[in-house]
């Protein structure tokens, strides 16, 4: 009996060295045959791996045929980590803190000043041969050098998406006032559409109305009050404007003007509802539009700044430039990473990516296209009149989710909106005073 | 003969595998015990030792605090629902039912779905207007009907019983494996001897099936008090923060790049786990017997 287990537990043992040697083997010859099928294309096949977050998939950058383009070109396979949106900072943080980071990666560059430690984890680019023929140089720079990519100089604009159409059939114009916007959403509902889609399973997505609104209410009123919360000068229930903001919003919810499950719906649902006509407005950013007529060219979206009050005067919020490209120090392929930068920065590689998406080109060779019908009305209603404001996540220099996470909690009715902006001054003052930023 | 067998299985065979867990286990246990006491952080260059900062911070944190009661919870009730649930489909499933290994394979086949699956699952099927919901109405059992995944004061229970749908046939199989081992002689002389079914259950298959309890019991209470995926999955520890649990909260703070403070919360948590399942695996095995 015990020969009989031994002889056993020997050849179990045997077998598992069997598999990981086989495992290896086959690792080592998939790797050659990869080499070999890559000959004919010239050079090694290298992969590269490129991370983003599942929100940004849409990105123009990532398309399968621009991809499929540069492998054929350079035999270099861009392999995507499609990374979970609430996480995406997170596992970034990870990766580069452990040394494991993907050769390229897309954030946005003023998230990535506070969140990821620009000057410590990436490449300056200023010596890339696509600087010399960059336009705005600014929306791709910080601490005075180029450290990202981008062929747009388009900042994305946050307010209201609403379909025209839904507007149109119930004989609705666009609401210039609080009042005006309330007898909106009634109107719409009496229809039978959802009138706002609040996707706040995704807490970030809770904050796109107060962000816009407070980057509005400050600009307009209190210029110096961010840089004042900044410096502990001010604290965030100083301000009864914030409180009124969350308490709107919260309002509309409890009014019934949403889709009724609004913590468990998630914002990957966003473009599927609009697609299908089941709601006429939500906040958010104009990339939504984006992603929802690339997938439908019928559909017929726009953006109107949400009217916190019954002023007639209401701004959109506009945020830094975003979807940029960067490269990091530890990043195991740089030059294949930064050919591919080169690759996508090529003028009729470019060209082709600004028409296709609408963008304000931002190389001195490529053209920007007509825009878009949305874009084109935001550049005339919004950015001309000067009528935009910085959202607040721009003015920001800690991680805000703690803040995402409390407005899910006022959702659920456990925190009133006073209790909301207490619960984040306190850990605002926290997170300031572990940065080591001084007056907290 | 005793001579080679030695020979042949010295202690010097146990070296590589110690090597292995030193390197991957000891090791970082060690030097995360040292950073648990220093500012180590993602936007600032070096380590500084701050004697007991972070733990301070762990014990005044709300937050923390909150995750530390829903991980006491999850683990309590996920260590009473799985050995129960699995307990009884053990004893029901060693029956000679004509069925019996088909209902066994199904009990048990949630146990190597992926949480992942399970997610994916559940959150559609525990939503407002979910099939769960909906069924309750059905019956006209409307006060059943729940937001199971996004009320506060309910949501750490909801995942706890998603966990326990999910593992119960797990803790069955190790049941099953140890009501298996039991011989039928004792039953028989017990019936002999005029004891009834719960007389012979008491006496006879619970003593006999300690040992299978005491892998199962361990097994929950330290994977309960290790939770993360089911909760990462269903929740990510919202809505708020009202479903955090302490991996989900170790995860947060290296997410705001406090690097030292989660490998304080992770520190916490080992010394934790190991202060309640060591007493109670000495407890158990005294109480242990053989056949």
């Amino acid at each position: 009996m015990k020969q009989k287990a031994r002889k056993l537990s020997i050849g179990a043992l045997a077998a598992v060295f069997a598999l990981t040697l086989a495992a290896c083997g086959n690792d080592s010859s998939n790797s050659e045959s990869g080499d070999s099928s890559s000959t004919s294309g010239g050079g090694k096949k290298v992969t590269i791996e490129l991370a983003l977050s599942k929100s940004s998939q849409d990105s123009a950058f990532v398309q399968q045929d621009l991809l499929d383009e540069f492998e054929k070109k350079t035999n270099i396979k861009v392999n995507l980590q499609l990374l979970p949106a609430e996480q995406t900072s997170t596992v970034l943080q990870t990766k580069l803190a452990v040394n494991e980071t993907p050769d390229i990666l897309q954030y946005n560059l003023a998230s990535a000043t506070t969140d990821l430690n620009l000057e410590r984890n990436f490449e300056i680019l200023d010596d890339q041969p696509w600087v010399s023929r960059l336009l705005n140089k600014d929306v791709l720079s910080a601490y005075g050098h180029v450290y990202s990519f981008h062929v747009s100089q388009d900042t994305g604009m946050q307010g209201v998406v609403y379909n025209k159409d839904i507007f149109k059939e119930l004989n609705l114009e666009v609401p210039k006032t609080y009042d005006e916007f309330l007898a909106a959403c009634e109107k719409i509902k009496a229809a039978g559409y959802t009138p706002l889609f609040m996707p706040f399973k995704d807490n970030w997505a809770a904050n796109v109305m107060p962000g816009a609104a407070f980057g509005e209410y400050v600009t307009k009123n209190e210029p110096t009050l961010f840089d004042d919360l900044n410096a502990n000068k001010k604290k965030w229930t100083d301000v009864p404007a914030f409180q009124t903001i969350l308490d709107q919003q919260y309002d509309l919810y409890k009014k019934g003007y949403t889709n009724t499950d609004v913590l468990s719906d998630s914002y990957d649902m966003a473009a599927g509802q609009f697609l299908d006509k089941k709601v006429a407005m939500m906040f958010m950013g104009d990339w939504l539009i984006e992603s929802v007529e690339q997938q439908d060219a019928n559909m017929n979206l726009g953006l109107f700044a949400y009217p916190t009050d019954n002023s007639g005067d209401a701004y959109l919020g506009a945020s830094p430039l975003g979807g940029q490209l960067f490269v990091p120090k530890q990043a195991k392929h740089k030059a294949e990473a930064e050919q591919f930068l080169n690759f996508i920065a090529e003028k009729e590689v470019a060209q082709k990516i600004v028409n296709a998406q609408g963008y304000v080109s931002n190389f001195n060779d490529v053209t920007t296209p007509e825009l878009p019908d949305y874009k084109q009305e935001i550049l005339d209603n919004y950015i001309t009149p000067k009528k935009t404001a910085m959202t607040m996540d721009a003015y920001m220099l800690v991680d805000r989710s703690e803040l995402y996470r409390s407005l899910q909690d006022q959702f659920t009715g456990s925190k009133t909106s006073e209790k909301v902006l207490q619960a984040w001054g306190d850990k605002f003052a926290e997170l300031m005073k572990d940065k080591g930023e001084a007056g907290f | 003969m005793i001579k080679r067998s030695k020979s042949m299985y010295g202690y010097y065979l146990v070296w590589p595998a110690l090597l292995i867990y030193t390197i991957f286990f000891v090791a970082p246990a060690i030097i995360g015990l040292f950073y648990s006491f220093t500012d180590w952080r993602l936007d600032r260059i070096g380590v500084h030792f701050i004697g007991f900062d972070n733990f301070h911070k762990i014990f005044t944190d709300d937050t923390l605090l909150l995750a530390m009661k829903n991980t006491l919870i999850f683990a309590i009730a996920t260590v009473v629902g799985k050995n129960v649930i699995g307990l009884l489909l053990a004893i029901a499933l060693n029956m000679r039912l004509k069925s019996r290994n088909f209902l066994r394979a199904i009990f048990y086949s949630p146990s190597i779905l992926s949480v992942l699956v399970i997610s994916i699952i559940f959150t559609p099927m525990l939503r407002t207007e979910g099939m769960v919901n909906k069924f309750f109405d059905s019956i006209g059992l409307h006060f059943l009907s729940q937001a199971w995944l996004t009320n506060p004061d309910l949501v750490i229970w909801t995942v706890a019983l998603v966990a326990i749908w999910q593992s119960a046939g797990f803790q069955m199989a190790i049941y099953l494996a140890g009501l298996q081992s039991i011989s039928k002689d004792y039953y028989e002389a017990a019936m002999i001897d005029g004891a009834g079914a719960w007389k012979s259950f008491t006496n006879i298959t619970v003593p006999l099936l300690l040992p299978a309890l005491n892998i199962n019991l361990m097994l929950t209470l330290i994977g309960g008090l290790k939770v993360f995926s089911e909760v990462f999955v269903l929740t990510s520890g919202g809505p708020g923060n009202s479903s955090q649990v302490v991996g989900t909260i170790i995860l947060r703070a290296f997410g705001e790049g406090n690097w030292g403070l989660g490998t304080a919360i992770n520190t916490l948590l080992f010394i934790i786990v190991t202060l309640i399942a060591i007493p109670l695996l000495i407890f158990m095995r005294r109480k242990e017997v053989t056949e």
